[in-house]
């Protein structure tokens, strides 16, 4: 079930309406039972895996907790193995059996291994990646085994998270399902502004820019250098939109029934640098791999070659985590190589004594656009489209394709609005709230405001989240 | 304090929905206003073809249609008044739903239905094309089951005043202020004036090969729903004794359409024997003929005369 269709809007509605009614001690069974009717409107038999694996570490948890010495670490490794293994089945099959067909080209042989015609299980990369946080958090004494089995698999499935994060913590969440939460005015009404927010980001300015950024990707060799760096900047905007907007939604739905769902975007295009991007986009995935890859590996702690040996692999790894393609590693290797380059450059000025700093307006957009050329390997169909459309830029200045002018407009206002809000939130974070207005009539017009943006502005056509098919 | 608190936010929601309904209503006047209030532009092209036409040739088609049908040459050549009804974008289920209002309100002598194998492709994109009809809901509700397809709830957004207005704001206002400046369609003609390079055609055509043996190992898979309204379209121009041509007009190459798709297309049609189907797909005095051309799927306006007047020719004899 899309977040963006009238479904999940009745859906929504009657979940919460019978969250509040129901006595705290049958709400888990309630939101356990409206998560699997959530998953399940997509492939339903993808339950079972799911289902599978949600065992698997509920047993793990309390055999881990219950075990000492290299017992425990079994157990822990069992887990790991027991959730890799489905990514690896579900996800990286069919690509590691390219590779290796490719191998076996090379020496005239034909690759004896089956495909698997199977569709992805939706949303797996981040489940799989917040039971995996669940093992490695009791294993590491941070968080007690749950022994309630319905509270555990509602960790997993808690549906406004359960397809695209944020990929939360046990620590965080699993007590927020034990505590009654009475309703809350407060939480209430923030929890449905945030909604609407990601409904505008999502219907207004995603799903419009997807009609450009689809027509110039479905076709690179057909559009000139200006085009394409329009439409990998729009693209830029539309992944952040499609993604946060989703976010916005997850976590106002989460609020509006007494449970926090920790931040997972921090309006990444003000970055100044790469680094500073990381902290601000998809937070809980690079949160993630923080805690769980680069300080296992050792992390700032170790000579500074194989510090950056460990960023390298860290961002490698999180490119694979998005989808299994050379696209996505290159990717992610790319982030890796940036903020490679920029802590030799910050290590260089400090040896030379060199106190300059850029203007912040500059940064800015020197990190928007690396971050953009990135994305060109990211949303590129074939490794070969995103070479011809990286070399494409050489006719930068040409006038560009408009995909039609209405669009366009609609593109660039959907755009003005989101960079004027964004821009005051994040500079003037305290003045013009319009939507938190003392004055009861300017909220209520700014959000009926919203709401006819939306309505007049926004594509209808059930475009799918971006960050589903990882 | 649970209790008073849940009270003050049923309180204002109320008060909230309810100016958002008053936002709704008022906001939906004023574009149906803006909507209807155009005498120029594609809105105005769609309003005329459901409540005007009255001619005695009707053209049904998409950009193709618009891009490469003469009015005034067909007009000429048969001795009857012609209007193209072709809308940019839209495929089968517009044809469809645009022919029963129409032949609700009077029954033209002859129908000239541009169609390509495309069409018969799955796909819900032609379904999200029929928004272009919203607007019109109200005085035609036969409209209403075409809408439906688009998916199962879309007739409840229609509860909003705004929605069937949806991305129209901009071009209206367009049309508005700049009617002086808009370019005249001719009876529904559109034509394209540029020519395509050759640069442009023969990178597009060694692309083109590629394509076309990928899309000929592809499996065959149809758009039932389009099928049936193919068949409906047809079979209503047959209850009613119209005249009916089914036209594949030209295309740049001859590998465009996938050969089993173009025969299942010759298929359907063959089903109605009072309906002729001429295909000019083939046809070498338009294949790689790329002068004749705006861009790979439309003819230019030599292209479309040409074409308009040997489609008059055949339909003569």
């Amino acid at each position: 079930m899309l977040f963006n269709s009238l479904a999940f809007v009745a859906f929504y509605i009657i979940v919460t309406a019978l969250y509040f009614l129901l006595p705290h001690r049958y709400r888990w069974l309630l939101l356990l039972t409206a998560s699997c009717y959530f998953y399940m409107a997509f492939v339903p038999v993808y339950i079972l895996i799911l289902g599978g694996t949600i065992v698997i570490d509920y047993i793990a948890g309390i055999w881990i907790e219950k075990s000492k010495g290299k017992r425990r670490k079994n157990f822990l490794i069992l887990s790991l193995i027991a959730n890799i293994g489905v990514l690896c089945v579900f996800k990286y099959y069919n690509f590691i059996n390219d590779n290796i067909s490719l191998l076996f080209n090379n020496f005239h042989y034909q690759n004896p291994i089956p495909y698997l015609d199977i569709i992805l299980p939706i949303g797996l990369s981040f489940h799989t990646f917040q039971a995996m946080s669940y093992t490695i958090e009791v294993y590491r004494g941070n968080t007690k085994a749950e022994r309630h089995f319905g509270i555990y698999s509602l960790y997993v499935m808690f549906y406004p998270q359960l397809v695209a994060g944020p990929i939360e913590r046990p620590q965080n969440i699993l007590p927020q399902f034990h505590t009654e939460h009475r309703f809350d005015y407060d939480k209430m009404v923030s929890g449905l502004k945030l909604m609407l927010w990601g409904f505008f980001k999502k219907l207004v300015v995603a799903d419009r820019l997807s009609i450009y950024v689809d027509s110039v990707f479905g076709h690179p060799s057909s559009h000139n250098g200006t085009t394409v760096a329009l439409a990998s900047l729009f693209f830029a905007i539309q992944i952040y939109c499609d993604f946060s907007g989703y976010t916005d939604i997850a976590i106002g739905c989460a609020r509006t029934m007494g449970i926090t769902l920790m931040k997972n975007f921090n309006r990444p295009y003000f970055s100044k640098s790469i680094k500073e991007f990381w902290s601000r986009w998809h937070i809980s995935l690079s949160t993630w791999f923080r805690d769980y890859l680069y300080i296992p590996l050792g992390g700032n702690r170790v000579a500074i070659p194989r510090m950056y040996l460990n960023l390298l692999i860290v961002f490698t790894v999180s490119g694979i985590w998005h989808g299994a393609s050379y696209n996505f590693v290159i990717w992610g290797f790319l982030h890796g190589v940036f903020l490679i380059t920029a802590s030799i450059f910050d290590r260089l000025k400090q040896k030379w004594g060199i106190t300059y700093e850029l203007p912040a307006f500059v940064n800015i957009l020197i990190t928007l656009l690396l971050v953009s050329v990135t994305w060109i390997f990211f949303r590129a169909n074939t490794f070969g489209d995103a070479i011809t459309m990286l070399s494409s830029l050489k006719t930068f200045g040409q006038t560009p394709f408009t995909g039609g002018i209405n669009n366009m407009a609609h593109c660039l206002f959907a755009i003005s609005i989101l960079f004027l809000i964004e821009f005051k939130m994040e500079y003037f974070p305290g003045t013009l709230n319009l939507f938190n207005h003392p004055k009861m009539w300017v909220r209520y017009t700014s959000m009926a405001t919203l709401v006819f943006i939306i309505l007049l502005f926004g594509v209808f056509s059930g475009g799918q989240f971006i960050y589903f098919q990882f | 304090m649970e209790m008073n608190g849940f009270l003050l936010f049923a309180k204002r929601l109320t008060i909230f929905m309810l100016l958002v309904v008053v936002v709704d209503h008022i906001g939906g006047y004023a574009l149906k206003k803006l909507y209807f209030s155009q005498e120029k532009g594609q809105f105005s092209q769609i309003t005329y073809s459901l409540d005007s036409t009255k001619h005695e040739v009707l053209i049904f088609g998409s950009s193709r249609a618009i891009r490469h049908y003469s009015p005034a040459i067909l007009a000429e050549k048969l001795n009857q008044s012609v209007y193209n009804v072709g809308m940019d974008g839209q495929m089968i289920p517009y044809y469809a739903a645009l022919q029963e209002v129409i032949l609700n309100r009077y029954t033209p002598e002859m129908i000239i239905l541009d169609v390509t194998p495309w069409e018969l492709n799955a796909g819900k994109a032609k379904y999200h094309k029929l928004s272009a009809l919203l607007p019109y809901v109200d005085e035609h509700p036969e409209l209403l089951k075409y809408i439906s397809y688009t998916n199962d709830l879309e007739l409840v957004k229609l509860y909003s005043h705004i929605y069937p207005f949806n991305s129209s704001l901009f071009i209206g206002l367009y049309n508005f202020i700049l009617k002086n400046k808009l370019p005249d369609y001719d009876n529904g003609y559109l034509p394209l004036t540029r020519v395509m390079g050759e640069k442009g055609f023969k990178s597009q055509k060694a692309k083109s090969v590629y394509e076309a043996a990928a899309e000929e190992k592809r499996k065959d898979i149809y758009d039932k729903k389009a099928i049936a309204l193919l068949h409906q379209f047809l079979k209503k121009a047959d209850e009613k004794n119209i005249k009916t041509w089914v036209v594949i007009s030209p295309v740049i190459f001859s590998n465009s359409f996938n050969s089993t798709k173009l025969q299942k297309l010759k298929d359907i049609v063959s089903a109605y024997p009072k309906v002729t189907l001429y295909d000019y797909s083939q046809d070498t005095g338009f294949t790689d003929n790329f002068k004749l051309y705006a861009d790979i799927f439309h003819l230019n306006k030599t292209g479309a005369e040409l074409f308009t007047s040997r489609l008059a020719n055949e339909i003569v004899k």
